[in-house]
């Protein structure tokens, strides 16, 4: 972690506050290709641990694609190729040796469209632990129940556990889906629009949880919801265009943002 | 803003026109097979033996035949089916090779099944030295019935969300992991209604199989379970002529008398069964979707 900490961000000016925070994930001059497109150049992003990281922008700015590359799900696309580090754990994570099976169960990743398995509300939860080798029934009953109440839906489902998950709200499959990665027991909790095909009311339960949460987890959200991020964000990174135009704590970045494009986009002049 | 209008209204007239021309011939095909051809169906005919010269012969043999045929070609089916569908849809990358395999499957789906057969007599039949036999048909019937599989499966692996395969993905399962307990689950209700609407053209069908099962059936006795002694029903390496190879042979060479009779009816039991899979496949398949996703 020394190594980590000493890290000189002289590119991006960070403060000298702002280096010697414990950090949890650690992006340095990350590049992502598909084919001969660039879809992120030379991005650097400290992530602290027990905190909720924001990335904003307009469609396409490579945000989401940036999320991806932690756990790795971009591996299967056709022409993608990172370059850079993504330090957890003194481990760079786009090392080929770094297995991403093990690796999506310690940072787990919540999606856009909720996307509960097409089982019951109990299975959903109880499935993966059976994958990842909790042979016990009743331990992985015991569990689900303790992630299910950790996320707000077990007074709402405790007594429909075996019916569809599909049969419930879309807040409420997304809460399942939280609790579903929530119970592989992983460190950082990866968010891809988490509430953006979410009403309001399910969208506000959706924060308070994320505000829970990341005092046990490192919450990295990306947001098209620029409210959202202000809510619930620490630290909140501007993306556009495949590079990070500005990046630095929440407060700061809304209320008085050094670069224009920032300041612009903040007040909705382009985005 | 009047042309538009009534473009819009004649297309809707003639969309609708066609669409029950094609209600129409099927009611008029099935109607005509099934009032010439119940009135031939009763328990006796369904139950007894076929006769080669004399009047009154059932089409009991044909009917287990054809059923019989019907479950070794889907045992060969299904899992070859299924694999290339898998590999297909999530092994296979997008490069000249897999186009190749492609256009081999959607040239293997649209032979003629009568060549099928000429290939199954010359290397099933002939080339093994395995004769006349279920095995020679049913092996034929794979290859005809395959391609069909393979699509099926491939697209109802395609049709299941990324979200869900992604899903997976993130918690952690491997590729296959995923593929077993994500995609198939979901893909299910498809690949079992592509399964059961395929049981349907493998039943009804007759070219393929003249020259591989054979058209005839030796005297069965169906006390006899023993799979491996000749007079068996059971027996793969017995020749059979199933229902429809009856139809066509009552039809084109048969000498007896009521051979117009044994034809309409076998008719009628054909295409009913038939209806039977392929309703069936609508009931089931929807049966089991509203279950996977019920409210």
């Amino acid at each position: 972690m020394q190594a980590v900490l000493e890290r000189e961000f002289v590119e991006q000016n960070w403060t000298k506050e702002q280096q010697e925070v414990d950090l949890c994930l650690d992006v340095t001059d990350l590049s992502i290709f598909y084919g001969s497109k660039q879809a992120v150049m030379n991005v650097s992003m400290p992530i602290k641990r027990h905190s909720i990281t924001a990335l904003i922008g307009p469609s396409g700015c490579g945000k989401s694609t940036f999320l991806r590359s932690i756990n790795r799900m971009n591996d299967g696309i056709k022409g993608f190729k990172a370059e850079g580090n993504i330090l957890y754990d003194d481990v760079n994570l786009l090392d080929t040796n770094v297995d991403p099976v093990a690796l999506r169960k310690e940072i787990g990743m919540v999606f856009q469209r909720p996307n509960p398995f097409p089982n019951s509300i109990l299975k959903n939860l109880t499935l993966p632990l059976k994958e990842h080798g909790l042979k016990s029934k009743a331990k992985r009953e015991e569990y689900a129940e303790t992630y299910l109440k950790q996320v707000g839906l077990w007074d709402e489902v405790k007594d429909r556990l075996h019916e569809s998950a599909l049969s419930l709200s879309g807040g409420q499959q997304q809460r399942l889906c939280i609790a579903r990665t929530l119970a592989l027991q992983p460190s950082v909790l990866l968010l891809d629009e988490p509430a953006s095909a979410l009403d309001p009311i399910a969208t506000a339960k959706i924060e308070e949880l994320l505000l829970k949460l990341k005092e046990r987890y490192t919450i990295v959200l990306v947001t098209h919801n620029l409210q959202q991020a202000a809510r619930v964000a620490d630290d909140t990174a501007f993306f556009y265009q495949g590079e990070i135009v500005e990046f630095s704590d929440t407060k700061t970045f809304f209320q008085s943002p050094k670069e224009k494009r920032s300041e612009d986009y903040i007040s909705g002049r382009f985005g | 803003m009047q042309r538009r209008k009534l473009a819009d209204k004649t297309a809707t007239v003639v969309l609708t026109m066609f669409a029950a021309i094609i209600v129409i011939i099927l009611t008029a095909l099935l109607g005509y097979v099934l009032t010439l051809g119940i009135q031939q169906v009763n328990w006796d005919f369904l139950t007894s033996k076929s006769s080669s010269f004399r009047a009154g012969g059932g089409i009991q043999d044909q009917l287990f035949n054809s059923f019989y045929i019907l479950l070794w070609t889907m045992m060969f089916t299904i899992p070859l089916g299924l694999a290339g569908g898998i590999y297909m849809a999530e092994y296979a990358k997008d490069n000249r090779i897999t186009a190749f395999i492609r256009v081999c499957i959607e040239t293997l789906a649209s032979l003629p099944s009568i060549v099928l057969g000429m290939f199954g007599l010359l290397i099933f039949v002939n080339a093994t030295g395995m004769g006349y036999s279920i095995l020679a048909g049913a092996l034929t019937l794979t290859i005809f019935n395959l391609p069909i599989m393979i699509r099926t499966c491939e697209n109802a692996l395609r049709a299941v969300p990324l979200e869900l395969k992604e899903g997976g993905l993130a918690l952690g399962y491997t590729h296959w992991r995923t593929i077993t307990t994500v995609l198939l689950p979901s893909a299910f209700p498809s690949i079992l209604t592509g399964i059961i609407l395929s049981c349907g053209l493998v039943f009804g069908e007759a070219a393929a199989l003249l020259y591989s099962a054979g058209m005839t059936t030796p005297k069965l006795d169906f006390g006899n379970w023993n799979p491996f002694t000749s007079d068996s029903p059971l027996n793969i390496m017995r020749p059979a002529e199933t229902l429809s190879v009856h139809i066509w042979k009552v039809n084109s060479e048969g000498i007896i008398p009521d051979l117009r009779d044994v034809a309409d009816g076998g008719a009628a039991v054909l295409v009913t069964v038939i209806l039977i899979f392929n309703i069936s496949a609508r009931v089931f398949g929807s049966w089991l979707h509203k279950k996977l996703t019920a409210k």
